[in-house]
């Protein structure tokens, strides 16, 4: 309904531009006509000027003839004598015209025949002699008949009439008779057009007031001018009369229809040196510059502004459809971010509600130690679990707004992939899931790529495989290298297969779209934000990799994710070891063989036995390996008595190791009792390999990092720029705890006013917290930077805040601080900042 | 498009202003149309030039017409109409004279002038091939050729004689259109029984009173009588016996006195004067001649009585005889071309233009006269003439009667039916009679 009045009133815009077009057009086309009218009867009335001084002129000619012959007392034959002789032109005649009954008879200037014959009646011409008496009667200037048939010569002709007095004959008596001065009409009109090229089509006509034509011009039909008017006109009575008074009136203008249905303008003018005559000239309206409307222009227009109404129309309905699909997008965000708020309400409540409620009891059992340890222990896992939450929706939040940016660092993917195992170890033994990570050998192990995103890809997906799956099913992880595209970069793949419950088509077409979760029972009852495959996918498409998923429901799951990664620049020759000879026992043939090669690629030949009665019998040769290494779970012998039975025979020389892709705890005692000098996880990395080794044979060249206890940062003392009391305690008392003393500012400008009076070496850092009151870290910083004592300004600084966006990062490092630390705080990074800025590494 | 019927409706609404309006300015931006008349040019169009044509009428607004007309297919080309006074006795010197006209009017007894020779000696030979002229529009025993085979001239119009009738007199009198001599006399008895002072009148000048009575009559009782014509064209005063019949029939009408002559005394000319009085509404029956109905369409806005009570009217033939009427044809004008002219290829062509069917028949019609087509397709004016027996038409160049002759017959009849000669008298003065 909105549409079609829109319809309505855009056509009646259009229509109304066009009548007022049309409206100015016909205005402006009113205002020149009037113009050419006024101009076309200006001219007229010149005309007139001219025609009086030509008929003057002429009658003064023939008067001045009159004149001679009446006073010279001559005969008709001198007088035509005369006049002959004064005539000047062959076109011109002269007759002397005697009144001779109801007619006119006389003496001509022309001669016809051989004998000369020089007499003419006017007989044969219809009421000429009553004509020209009327003429002779009046009392104008000039005195001239109508076009009539000169019958001397048949040839139109007009008369210039004066009355003279001669004798017919030489003895006869003086007469009254008339003089006429003839001119062919053709000569006349060659005198009598318009002197101007505007009005080459004008025609001129002179007629009586009886409306005969003196003079015709072409396009006057008719014997009269008022019959003319009234064949091609056909007025009434009163309109005939009108136009008759307006013609004997005064000088005017005045359309009328010509012979063609032409409208034509009449101009009309009384000849003042006579008594009735007018000069009326025509012309068309066409020749005078007046159309009527242009039509074609005004289709023209109108096609434009209909076009561009339907062009307007088009796209306005595009933007429409647009806007609807955007509204329709909109609600459906909406909609998904309000269902996204109840998840985000339950599942933030729920460990908010553990925590609450685990403090609440822990406070009413402060004196069971016990009991408060295993509190503390559920409250930090679910402290975990809010984080987690936490920082997915920041993710969620960063890839939304377009701002999630990559920061690569050199980083071990053999370290990355044993990462995978510790973290999916709690949740894949929680479940009795059984749990198969294989890698092939990596020849590259250094790279360099966001180690953050990349773990947060692999550990997405193998979270997610895990969660899904029930308990007692399988869980298949494989990393594996290949070649790259250039010989800078390797293709990293890695492929997360499970046994789960698997995803439906339509779940599979919206999979990554955040806030998406698969509608099932079973899906509900599992802790997920649904912004994990989400943030995945997006960071997937930030480093160009890609992802593939095959699903099908109640069979499971495989994601399939390549990634083509920069290698790093570290050697792969800086992890060698002496050329020594292992023994390597396993049932399964691929790892035994990948394995081979690892230990190869480090220096270290291996023999390799399928099972564990096998690795007994090729051990039994005293001195013949220099480190045995066991799987533990093998179908006929595990490593563990295997071991033992190694150790039997070998004694204590040789060290052994224990291979296991689960958490040893259990076994330890039961490992190390039966002669296991040490553990090894699945699976074999090179780095783990190598380190595990090196620790067995005494290389003082191991990478193991050793257990950081803080213990050499005693007697450290930090200023910390912290607003919050509650903040300002934890961390206190957290530092205090690693013996490292801490001093508080509550604000920034306290902090730069403490650095500015305190004594060179009064502090080793600052912890800078960033919004605060009177002034924030950022500008603390800078001021702090520009202090003038040396010391003071070149202080290591650490952001600690709860702005984690890399932008923040950014701006902190740009304000001229030296690292980061997110709230909530890690200790362990905090320690390792520390340490960092102690030894004066940089980042 | 089945999706979107507005948008649809817009791109026809667009697509119809847009062929209505370009269409109204292409119409006039090519202005008049040439006609479908199969007229083929076969002189360049943008031939320049100018032709004349000279008569006697005072104005010829049929002919203006088909300048127009031409001037669609030659516009550069200016055609004028020129009356010229005393026509009969000025145009061998027209011919002849420096502004020569280019197309000229002829009458059927022009051949009689004294400078008849010379006029024709100056016309162009109409039925030459090369000129094209197709002259099968015209009726065959209108066009006369020379003893050569020449058509000098082409007729434009023919006329005849006749009654104007006022129809709703009749009707209002419930008297019927007289058919034959006594039902003339009967209606002329009955409008003088109701009060019709002048039951039927005529134009009573130039012997030509009673004319569409008597001549039709007389020429029908010579027709094929070779002997009768012989004799009537060399004027013999013994050919007046041949004059008797239609002059006894002349004076029995006039002896009823339903002919006031007074009152048709009064009539000015046999044009104007008898139309008006005629458009006076009072007047049943007005003797006229094809010439004179011609003018009667023009003149119905000029009469203020007809303006105001308007009739119906037609022209009848005149009853002389018991069996009915005559339908007497013949050339009013014809058209020459005057062969010395110095645009003699443009007259030419006018003339191939201007002698087809169509083109006669509209001039024919523009004027109110009997055309000289094949196809007679008649004013409605002239209906009842169609109505008549082919036997009864006579057709006047068939006849062969001289000018001279024929007026000595109108003369005698005029003198009889004004009471200055009776019968015998008319008779005896055959070819003397002034």
């Amino acid at each position: 309904m909105k549409k079609n009045w829109m319809l309505i009133g855009n056509i009646v815009i259009v229509l109304t531009i066009l009548a007022l077009i049309v409206f100015y057009v016909g205005n402006e086309q009113e205002r020149m006509l009037a113009s050419k009218m006024e101009a076309f009867g200006n001219m007229t009335e010149a005309m007139e000027h001219v025609t009086t001084n030509y008929l003057v002129g002429e009658q003064q000619v023939c008067n001045s003839w009159a004149n001679y012959i009446n006073a010279n007392d001559l005969s008709a034959q001198q007088a035509i004598a005369f006049v002959r002789d004064a005539i000047t032109s062959p076109e011109i005649m002269a007759h002397i015209l005697f009144p001779d009954g109801d007619a006119l008879t006389g003496l001509s200037t022309a001669t016809r025949g051989p004998a000369g014959d020089d007499t003419v009646s006017y007989r044969n011409i219809a009421s000429f002699t009553a004509e020209l008496e009327e003429h002779l009667r009046q009392n104008g200037a000039v005195s001239v008949t109508r076009a009539y048939t000169n019958p001397v010569n048949a040839i139109q002709s007009i008369a210039f009439c004066s009355t003279v007095t001669v004798r017919r004959d030489a003895a006869g008596q003086p007469e009254q008779a008339v003089l006429l001065r003839i001119i062919p009409v053709s000569t006349f009109e060659k005198k009598w057009s318009f002197p101007t090229d505007d009005y080459k089509n004008a025609e001129i006509s002179l007629i009586d007031t009886a409306g005969n034509y003196i003079l015709r011009g072409h396009s006057f039909k008719n014997s009269n001018f008022y019959e003319f008017y009234q064949s091609y006109n056909s007025p009434g009575p009163a309109e005939l009369e009108r136009v008759k008074e307006a013609l004997a009136g005064k000088p005017g203008v005045m359309t009328i229809l010509n012979s063609t249905g032409s409208e034509s303008l009449i101009a009309h003018t009384r000849v003042n040196s006579t008594d009735d005559w007018i000069i009326v000239t025509m012309i068309s309206m066409k020749e005078l510059g007046h159309t009527a409307i242009n039509w074609t222009l005004g289709g023209i227009i109108t096609a434009g502004l209909l076009l561009l109404l339907a062009f307007n129309l088009a796209i306005m309905m595009s933007f429409n459809r647009q806007l609807r699909a955007a509204a329709e997008a909109a609600d459906r965000a909406n909609q998904a971010k309000t269902d996204f708020l109840s998840t985000m309400s339950h599942d933030i409540r729920t460990p908010m509600n553990a925590i609450i409620g685990l403090t609440t009891i822990a406070g009413k059992n402060v004196e069971d130690a016990a009991a408060v340890r295993e509190n503390l222990r559920k409250i930090n896992l679910a402290s975990n679990h809010l984080l987690t939450l936490i920082n997915d929706i920041l993710d969620i939040s960063k890839v939304e707004s377009g701002k999630l940016t990559l920061s690569p660092v050199t980083f071990s993917i053999v370290e990355c992939a044993e990462n995978l195992v510790n973290i999916s170890q709690p949740m894949v033994k929680e479940k009795n899931i059984d749990f198969n990570f294989r890698v092939n050998r990596f020849q590259q192990e250094y790279l360099y790529a966001d180690q953050l995103r990349i773990n947060q890809i692999y550990i997405n997906l193998l979270s997610n495989a895990i969660k899904y799956t029930q308990p007692g099913g399988r869980v298949c992880v494989e990393l594996r290298e290949a070649p790259g595209q250039t010989d800078k970069t390797v293709r990293i793949t890695y492929v997360v297969a499970d046994t789960g419950m698997g995803m439906t088509p339509e779940f599979m077409e919206r999979m990554y779209q955040p806030f998406s979760r698969q509608t099932d029972s079973r899906v509900n009852m599992i802790q997920g934000t649904g912004l994990g495959l989400a943030i995945t996918k997006q960071m997937i498409d930030l480093m160009h990799g890609t992802i593939e998923c095959e699903s099908q429901v109640g069979k499971g799951t495989t994601f399939t994710v390549t990634l083509e990664i920069p290698l790093a620049d570290k050697l792969m020759d800086e992890f060698m070891l002496p050329p020594i000879r292992v023994l390597l026992a396993d049932d399964d043939e691929v790892l035994l063989e990948t394995a081979r090669d690892t230990l190869r690629s480090i220096g270290v030949e291996a023999d390799t036995a399928q099972s564990g009665a096998e690795a007994v019998r090729m051990a039994s040769g005293r001195g013949a390996y220099r480190v045995v290494i066991l799987d533990w779970k093998m179908p006929d012998m595990d490593g563990i008595e295997a071991a033992r039975r190694i150790r039997a025979q070998v004694g204590d020389e040789v060290p052994i190791l224990l291979i296991s892709a689960y958490s040893w705890s259990d076994i330890e005692d039961v490992a190390r009792d039966a002669g296991v000098d040490g553990f090894i996880s699945k699976p074999l990395f090179r780095t783990t390999l190598y380190d595990k080794l090196s620790e067995l044979l005494g290389n003082e060249n191991t990478r193991a990092d050793q257990e950081d206890d803080g213990a050499d940062l005693a007697d450290m003392r930090i200023l910390v720029a912290e607003d919050n009391d509650t903040n300002w305690e934890i961390i206190s008392m957290l530092l205090d705890m690693y013996g490292i003393q801490t001093e508080r500012a509550e604000n920034g400008q306290l902090a730069v006013e403490r650095m500015a009076k305190a004594e060179q070496g009064a502090f080793h850092l600052i912890f800078m917290d960033i919004q605060m009151p009177v002034m924030n870290g950022i500008e603390a910083t800078k001021a702090i930077r520009a202090l003038s004592d040396p010391w003071a300004s070149q202080i290591p600084i650490i952001a600690m805040t709860a702005d984690a966006f890399s932008e923040n990062v950014a701006e902190c490092l740009a304000a001229g601080m030296n690292g980061h630390i997110a709230k909530p705080i890690d200790m362990k990074l905090v320690l390792k900042e520390i340490k960092r800025i102690k030894e004066g590494t940089k980042r | 498009m089945r999706r979107h019927p507005r948008f649809a409706a817009l791109c026809a609404l667009v697509l119809a202003l847009m062929l209505v309006l370009t269409a109204c300015g292409a119409q006039e931006a090519a202005g008049p149309q040439a006609s479908d008349v199969g007229f083929t040019p076969r002189l360049d169009s943008q031939t320049e030039g100018a032709v004349t044509v000279v008569g006697h009428y005072n104005n010829f607004e049929a002919l203006e017409a088909e300048f127009v007309r031409f001037a669609e297919y030659y516009p550069n080309v200016t055609l004028t109409y020129t009356y010229l006074d005393g026509y009969s006795k000025i145009l061998s010197t027209a011919l002849g004279n420096s502004e020569a006209p280019d197309i000229f009017f002829t009458y059927p007894w022009m051949g009689d002038w004294a400078d008849g020779a010379d006029i024709f000696a100056a016309s162009e030979n109409l039925a030459d091939p090369a000129l094209d002229i197709d002259l099968s529009c015209v009726r065959e025993n209108l066009l006369k050729r020379d003893d050569q085979g020449r058509i000098l001239s082409v007729p434009v119009y023919t006329t005849t004689y006749g009654m104007l009738v006022n129809e709703d007199l009749f009707a209002k009198e419930n008297i019927a259109v007289p058919q034959t001599y006594s039902e003339l006399l009967s209606a002329c008895e009955a409008f003088r029984a109701a009060g019709y002072a002048n039951p039927i009148m005529g134009y009573n000048k130039s012997g030509e009173l009673l004319y569409p009575l008597y001549y039709p009559y007389f020429c029908a009782q010579i027709q094929g009588d070779e002997a009768a014509l012989s004799a009537l064209n060399a004027l013999q005063p013994e050919a007046g016996e041949y004059l008797r019949d239609m002059l006894e029939l002349t004076a029995d009408f006039m002896r009823h006195g339903y002919l006031d002559l007074e009152s048709c005394s009064a009539l000015k000319d046999n044009y104007d004067a008898v139309i008006l009085r005629f458009f006076e509404g009072d007047v049943p029956m007005m003797l006229a001649t094809g010439n004179t109905v011609s003018g009667t369409e023009k003149r119905e806005a000029k009469s203020e009585a007809f303006t105001q009570n308007p009739f119906r009217y037609s022209f009848h033939p005149v009853p002389s005889t018991e069996q009915g009427a005559y339908f007497v044809n013949t050339v009013s004008i014809g058209f020459a071309v005057n062969k010395n002219s110095a645009n003699l290829a443009l007259a030419n062509e006018f003339m191939r233009f201007l002698v087809c069917t169509d083109e006669l028949n509209l001039m024919a019609k523009a004027k109110r006269m009997v055309t000289p087509c094949a196809d007679m397709s008649l004013d409605s004016v002239y209906a009842p003439f169609e109505k008549l027996d082919e036997s009864r038409m006579i057709n006047l160049s068939e006849l062969g009667l001289i000018d001279e002759a024929s007026s000595q017959v109108c003369r005698a009849g005029w003198q009889v039916s004004n009471g200055l000669m009776t019968v015998d008298e008319a008779v005896a003065a055959f070819g003397s009679i002034a």
